[in-house]
């Protein structure tokens, strides 16, 4: 287990381990896309770790970015007997497809914040990303506004792989935010696919093409150190107060987006509650494996917050990113 | 052409163990044969898995070997198309890409319906993709259409680089990682590299559709648990098992297939015996996108999902390596249809046991360029066995 894992582990709810507790020990598949990013690597080390903490069995599977291996992983999770999945699927296709076949052989699966493109089938948890990101977006919106209330504003939106359903809601959320003001604002869509090289040239590209930036929202907090070497050697990365500071706003609520907003570069990032996520999708699974309930549908909301300059001293304590932080995550990782 | 060696190509030695031998003598006369046998791969695999149940009890379930089988079909397609082609002494690194495209293209012609919030961006949005679904969408044999236009646009991608290898002498190589660059970039570029949902079940079975299920416990209640339904015979069963029989006889049974292996021993003597050399490797190309195009049907199907990203990643580390193991040469010349079927088998079985052994997928991908690694090792050893014997 990475120093990370355990860090994140470490801070799971005590209560999630309680509530995983509760039920016989069961035999769990875990199956993930991959580890690439802090909220990720965050979600799996509190799954396993709980799990494992309460006596359940975890089988643990990395698709590794492939979602015909993750479909061939959960099949054979399904042929060793397992008595309940929990799935970070690909993309929400594969999702459903996946919810699908884990339901045709009766076995219970928990699709942990990447959503199915169908949300009727399965338990399904996940964050509420277009209110998380119309918060978020709409502090520095205001913000953008009152430094310069005359004149065009250009916003970037760096947009995730808009095959995933929390992309797509973080896109409808800055989008919402920014047309209470659609006549000040001209937006430039940057794809990153979730992809850090894929962001850094597209990034690159149309800064080149239009270097005056006002505003910008990451559809993740891990592409802050991409835009971070696009917009420094350019200017654009300045403290607020700075002159020319670009208002910047992300989502996830990782330890380097805290460390930003603390330190003055990034203005608010949307918060989705990982430790109440993981904790929803054990008590689900296990719920249902308890009662013997092949196929539960069930959609779990994660209501999410936006964490901002101003609220920093109140709400800190509440995101997952600034919990690691605290305890020298960021010091690990270097 | 009857001159020339069937299958295989190189004469396979007489192999008698001489009286009064030592019986060292005896025994290396035994693994040589063995080292030799057509189904060296099958042996290995089925002492692989021997080796493992008592470990691994899950291995020999009914519901895992399912699973193993339908893990192999897909891949058995493809590694058939690669098989044609590491036969002439060439390389096919844009089947994955291929596969990417056409999954695309299948998909865009006949999903029922798309939504715009995520597709809308894509360049084929509003002309051959609305929200009423693909321009096929509804019509009869939609499915059977969308399938031949994947066909059709893989045999252009193989022609592309068929001709490009023959006509121009350009290096397999070169040629097909810049058409596995260009197809897979193309292939995202048309959906803005999302995905297409939505397709109709007629496509959906081939990919996942049963013939004939089997149950093989006690019937004690009146419904039976769906866990314990197995699939026997499947169409992508029935898919592949066709295409490597046709393949088979393609490549053992016909003169095409004899010109196959006279160019990928020595192209240059080929020409001078009358074979049309150009013809032969064009064509080959063709079968192995052809081959490529057959599998993205099933795994397409079987995601229910048109994925642009279809074939990344590691995908060709398994094709190439499941032929290879199976003992097709990549030196040309060398190669038989169910040496790559025992390769494919063995390479599924392995990818199944390091999963149910519980390693990461780093590991597991490490064990298996391993494995691939010890493949060539023996491809180079039965080599010098055979020119040894002759």
């Amino acid at each position: 287990m990475t120093r990370l894992q355990a860090l994140a582990a470490g801070t799971i709810l005590a209560g999630a381990a309680m509530t995983a507790g509760s039920a016989s020990a069961a035999t769990i598949c875990f199956a993930f896309q991959d580890l690439e990013t802090e909220f990720w690597v965050a979600g799996h080390g509190a799954i396993t770790k709980t799990l494992k903490d309460a006596g359940h069995t975890v089988i643990e599977r990395n698709a590794n970015e492939d979602a015909n291996r993750q479909l061939e992983q959960v099949r054979d999770c399904i042929a060793q007997g397992v008595d309940g999945i929990i799935l970070i699927p690909q993309d929400g296709e594969s999702a459903t497809t996946i919810v699908a076949e884990a339901q045709d052989a009766d076995t219970p699966i928990a699709v942990f914040n990447r959503p199915p493109s169908d949300l009727s089938k399965g338990i399904v948890v996940v964050a509420d990303n277009a209110t998380i990101a119309g918060q978020a977006v709409d502090s520095i919106v205001e913000k953008a506004i009152a430094a310069k209330p005359e004149g065009k504003l250009n916003a970037i939106i760096v947009v995730g792989d808009l095959g995933d359903p929390n992309a797509v809601g973080r896109k409808n959320g800055f989008y919402a935010a920014i047309n209470k003001h659609a006549d000040r604002f001209d937006v430039t869509e940057v794809a990153s696919q979730w992809d850090a090289a894929t962001a850094l040239a597209n990034l690159e590209a149309a800064v080149t093409a239009n270097p005056k930036v006002d505003l910008l929202f990451t559809s993740s907090d891990f592409l802050f150190p991409t835009i971070r070497s696009v917009f420094e050697p350019r200017g654009l990365w300045k403290k607020t107060g700075e002159e020319g500071h670009v208002w910047m706003a992300g989502l996830d609520g990782d330890a380097t987006a805290c460390q930003l907003v603390k330190d003055g570069f990034v203005d608010a990032t949307g918060v989705q509650d990982l430790y109440f996520e993981a904790e929803k999708s054990l008590e689900a699974i296990l719920a249902a494996i308890d009662a013997g309930e092949a196929q539960p549908n069930e959609v779990i909301e994660d209501p999410g917050f936006a964490l901002t300059t101003d609220n920093l001293g109140t709400r800190e304590k509440d995101m997952w990113g600034c919990v690691l932080l605290s305890q020298g995550f960021l010091k690990n990782k270097s | 052409m009857s001159e020339l060696p069937p299958a295989g190509i190189t004469p396979r030695p007489d192999i008698r163990a001489p009286a009064a031998r030592p019986a060292g003598a005896d025994l290396g006369q035994r693994v040589r044969a063995l080292l030799l046998s057509d189904y060296f791969v099958l042996y290995l695999s089925l002492a692989y898995f021997l080796a493992l149940v008592p470990f691994l009890p899950t291995l020999s379930t009914p519901g895992n070997i399912v699973n193993l089988m339908s893990n192999m079909w897909p891949l058995l397609v493809v590694a058939v198309g690669q098989t044609f082609v590491l036969t002439i002494a060439g390389i096919d690194l844009s089947q994955g890409a291929v596969m990417g495209l056409t999954s695309v293209v299948v998909a865009m012609l006949i999903a029922t319906a798309a939504p715009a919030t995520v597709l809308a961006n894509a360049p084929i949005w509003g002309s051959l993709l609305t929200e009423q679904g693909g321009l096929l969408a509804g019509i009869p044999f939609a499915s059977a259409v969308g399938i031949a236009a994947m066909l059709a646009v893989a045999a252009l991608v193989g022609l592309f680089n068929g001709l490009a290898v023959a006509r121009l002498s350009m290096p397999p190589f070169m040629v097909t990682l810049v058409t596995m660059i260009a197809v897979a970039a193309f292939a995202i570029w048309l959906t803005q590299s999302n995905n297409i949902r939505e397709l109709p079940e007629s496509f959906i079975s081939l990919g996942k559709g049963d013939i004939v299920s089997v149950y093989l416990g006690p019937k004690l209640e009146s419904q039976l648990p769906r866990r314990e339904v197995y699939s026997f015979i499947t169409w992508p069963m029935v898919i592949a098992l066709a295409a490597a029989v046709f393949a088979h006889i393609l490549l053992n049974r016909t003169v095409f297939g004899r010109w196959v292996f006279a160019v990928g021993i020595n192209r240059k003597a080929a020409e001078i015996s009358g074979v049309p050399v150009a013809r032969v490797i064009v064509t080959v190309f063709v079968i192995s996108a052809v081959c490529a195009a057959i599998a993205s049907i099933l795994y397409t199907a079987r995601l229910e999902t048109g994925r642009p990203t279809l074939g990344g990643g590691n995908f060709l580390l398994d094709v190439i390596g499941a032929t290879v193991i199976g003992g097709t040469s990549l030196f040309g010349g060398k190669g038989k249809v169910i040496w790559t079927f025992f390769g494919v088998l063995f390479f599924v079985l392995l990818s199944n046991t390091l999963n149910l052994l519980n390693l990461s997928a780093f590991h597991i991908d490490m064990v298996k360029g391993g494995v691939i690694l010890m493949a060539a090792l023996l491809d180079v050893v039965r080599t010098r066995l055979m020119r040894s014997a002759t």
